[in-house]
């Protein structure tokens, strides 16, 4: 393209950057919509990830872990019929090697819970509490009394929903009710030590703790679990630790991700990055409209103008460069401000955004009171990468156009 | 004879250890004077609630602390209608459905037969022995009669939502009242013996009523027409095939 007529780049961006400044009013007001348009952008996604980031931790929590260990038919028949053997200290050894963060094993089965007035069926863990804060468990969430102290603590620990539910209180004895694997009823008598508190107030209903030991003596299991819960360092990057677990588990039980423990979430993480793309086109296709108006506006304006060079001896295809670089300028400028004004309105926030006024709403999916604006480079990356290659893209149009008026009819135009 | 002994007992030795063993003897003779070795009874069950009530005809047998057999007569619509009971498992049968279903751990809490008995309270009866602390707290004449009060406190880990239970035991074993109080020291419902018999070559409650505290006006009454202890039961007598093909 490199010919005689051809200007040099400096030459041009010169002109272009003065092209830019004589309607200075048109300039800023596109300037403004480029820049909310990004910030929009920037800031409703990173909103977004935040709200699906802490619904995928919470329901990673809430499973628990990355990675779980169960009898190939429990999780179609979650009895006590299927369980295994806890890892014994080989297993423990090999497990702590492959360089999990955490593990932990549990029975889980389903149970009746009844005080004097009322019963409820529940889920009924046995878990050793040391491993169940490492996997997830927030000692902070319990309200009332304390969490369990020792795998064969005698107490039980509730949700807040639940104790109300039950009409009973903290420090009452409640009875718990299962069956062994001779299909016999084992229950006995729990004295509620704690309570706690839940970001989704299903779980406070569903999930009651009660020492490991505890609950394989009274089910007639010692020293046998229904799920064994790893934890990882990433919960995006789940297969190296995946391997790591069918290493040392073998093929006898079924191992499983998160992502198909609960299916839901591990659609949820899947979709969330496209429906980025669609939301950023979106917020683009509405803006790029008020830039294809600007540009043919200042393309209109300056008919003589093009004509006048073109006569000079000004190449079609310069017009068309000049053009195209005005319109670079003004969407790397508006590019900055936004960025600059989400980045600025992000970092404030990043502690999170207290929602708790509609929280009710918010928890029916399963997305707790506060909500965390996580930004993400990648987020960040494709915002900008979208305004670029589609803005150039609607200003070929107005460009080509000026590249194709006839010098003479154009200096005659009035 | 053994009455006159138990008496002498209780007055002479006071100490809180000899109490507390007597209040355990007195439950333990109550329950077996209630049962015996073996029994077999009839009784009517009558539901009553305030806009309707319903009578059912059973008969009962029982054999030690763990087996009981009941079976429904009347009304025609419900007989055959049988519960099993083998220690803390239950069982019932149904002619119309022609099976047996065992009772899972989920429903015990729930009603049996639609009274205001749970099917815990049927199936745990003399549970009641090993697994409360007994003490004698009460002991009054009336109507001619002792009435020992004693008082249970269920153990930390029995099954047992109660915070406690009352019996009053007469001198002749018969147990006149047992209440259930919940742990903040409410009492939530109670089983009343209205009259008392001789049948069978004992002295029995005749009539018992099942009440909730906070519903007066709902109930249920038990109103035995004739028991035989110590008899003699066929050997299959609890086992699932009798429950299902009566043989007696």
């Amino acid at each position: 393209m490199a010919g005689p007529s051809h200007l040099p780049l400096g030459a041009m961006s010169v002109l272009a950057w003065r092209n830019l400044w004589r309607n200075h009013r048109r300039t800023v007001i596109m300037l403004l919509a480029i820049a909310i348009g990004v910030w929009a952008m920037i800031f409703m996604t990173a909103l977004m990830r935040g709200m699906v980031d802490q619904m995928i931790k919470d329901g990673i929590d809430a499973l628990p872990g990355l990675v779980q260990v169960h009898h190939p038919d429990f999780r179609d028949d979650p009895s006590i019929d299927h369980r295994i053997p806890e890892p014994g200290p080989q297993l423990r050894k090999d497990l702590e090697a492959s360089g999990v963060t955490g593990w932990t094993a549990r029975v889980r089965v389903p149970a009746m819970i009844s005080s004097e007035r009322n019963s409820r069926g529940v889920t009924l863990l046995g878990v050793d509490p040391r491993g169940e804060i490492a996997l997830g468990f927030d000692p902070e969430s319990i309200v009332e009394g304390r969490f369990l102290e020792s795998r064969d603590d005698n107490g039980l620990v509730v949700g807040r929903k639940l104790l109300e539910r039950l009409e009973t209180r903290l420090g009452k004895r409640v009875v718990v009710m299962s069956q062994d694997p001779e299909n016999n009823i084992a229950d006995r008598g729990f004295r509620v030590v704690g309570v706690y508190r839940a970001k989704l107030s299903g779980l406070e209903e569903s999930f009651v703790y009660g020492g490991l030991e505890t609950v394989q003596a009274l089910l007639g299991v010692p020293g046998e679990v229904s799920e064994i819960a790893i934890t990882g360092e990433d919960y995006r990057q789940v297969d190296p630790l995946y391997r790591q677990v069918s290493g040392v588990f073998g093929t006898d039980p079924e191992i499983l991700q998160w992502t198909e423990l609960d299916t839901y979430l591990g659609m949820m993480l899947k979709m969330m990055d496209g429906f980025v793309l669609v939301w950023l086109v979106v917020i683009f296709l509405a803006l790029s409209f008020g830039l294809v108006n600007t540009l043919m506006m200042a393309v209109f304006e300056r008919v003589r103008e093009i004509g006048l060079m073109q006569a000079l001896g000004m190449k079609p295809s310069t017009i068309l460069y000049q053009i195209l670089l005005e319109s670079l300028m003004l969407l790397a400028l508006g590019l900055l401000i936004g960025n600059i004004l989400a980045i600025a309105t992000i970092l404030p926030v990043r502690d999170g955004i207290d929602i708790s006024s509609v929280a009710e709403g918010m928890e029916m999916m399963g997305v707790s009171s506060v909500l965390y604006p996580a930004l993400k480079l990648k987020d960040l990356l494709m915002a900008n990468a979208v305004v670029i290659v589609l803005g150039i893209l609607t200003s070929l149009m107005p460009a080509w156009r000026a590249s194709q008026y006839r010098p003479v009819e154009a200096i005659a135009k009035t | 004879m053994r009455k006159t002994i138990l008496l002498s007992g209780l007055l002479a030795v006071s100490s809180p250890m000899a109490q507390e063993s007597d209040a355990t003897e007195l439950v333990r003779k109550a329950m077996d004077h209630w049962r015996g070795l073996t029994s077999h009874s009839s009784m009517t069950m009558t539901i009553h609630r305030p806009d309707w009530e319903r009578k059912m005809t059973m008969e009962s047998w029982s054999k030690g602390d763990k087996l009981s057999l009941v079976r429904v007569i009347e009304p025609r619509k419900d007989a055959g209608n049988g519960t099993l009971l083998n220690d803390n498992n239950m069982w019932t049968y149904t002619p119309k459905i022609n099976r047996i279903i065992k009772v899972p751990s989920s429903m015990m809490s729930q009603s049996w037969m639609g009274s205001d008995f749970s099917n815990k309270d049927i199936s745990k009866s003399t549970d009641i022995i090993d697994q409360y602390d007994h003490e004698l707290t009460l002991t009054e004449q009336k109507d001619g009669h002792v009435h020992y009060t004693i008082t249970s406190i269920p153990h930390e880990e029995a099954a047992v939502v109660w915070g406690k239970e009352v019996f009053v035991i007469r001198d002749d074993y018969v147990m006149m009242e047992q209440q259930f109080w919940d742990q903040d020291g409410v009492m939530v419902k109670s089983l009343e013996t209205l009259e008392v018999e001789d049948m069978g070559g004992r002295t029995v409650a005749k009539t018992m009523r099942m009440s909730k505290a906070d519903t007066p006006d709902e109930w249920t009454q038990m109103t035995v027409h004739s028991v035989e202890f110590d008899i003699e039961l066929q050997a299959n007598m609890f086992t699932l095939s009798n429950l299902r093909n009566p043989r007696q």
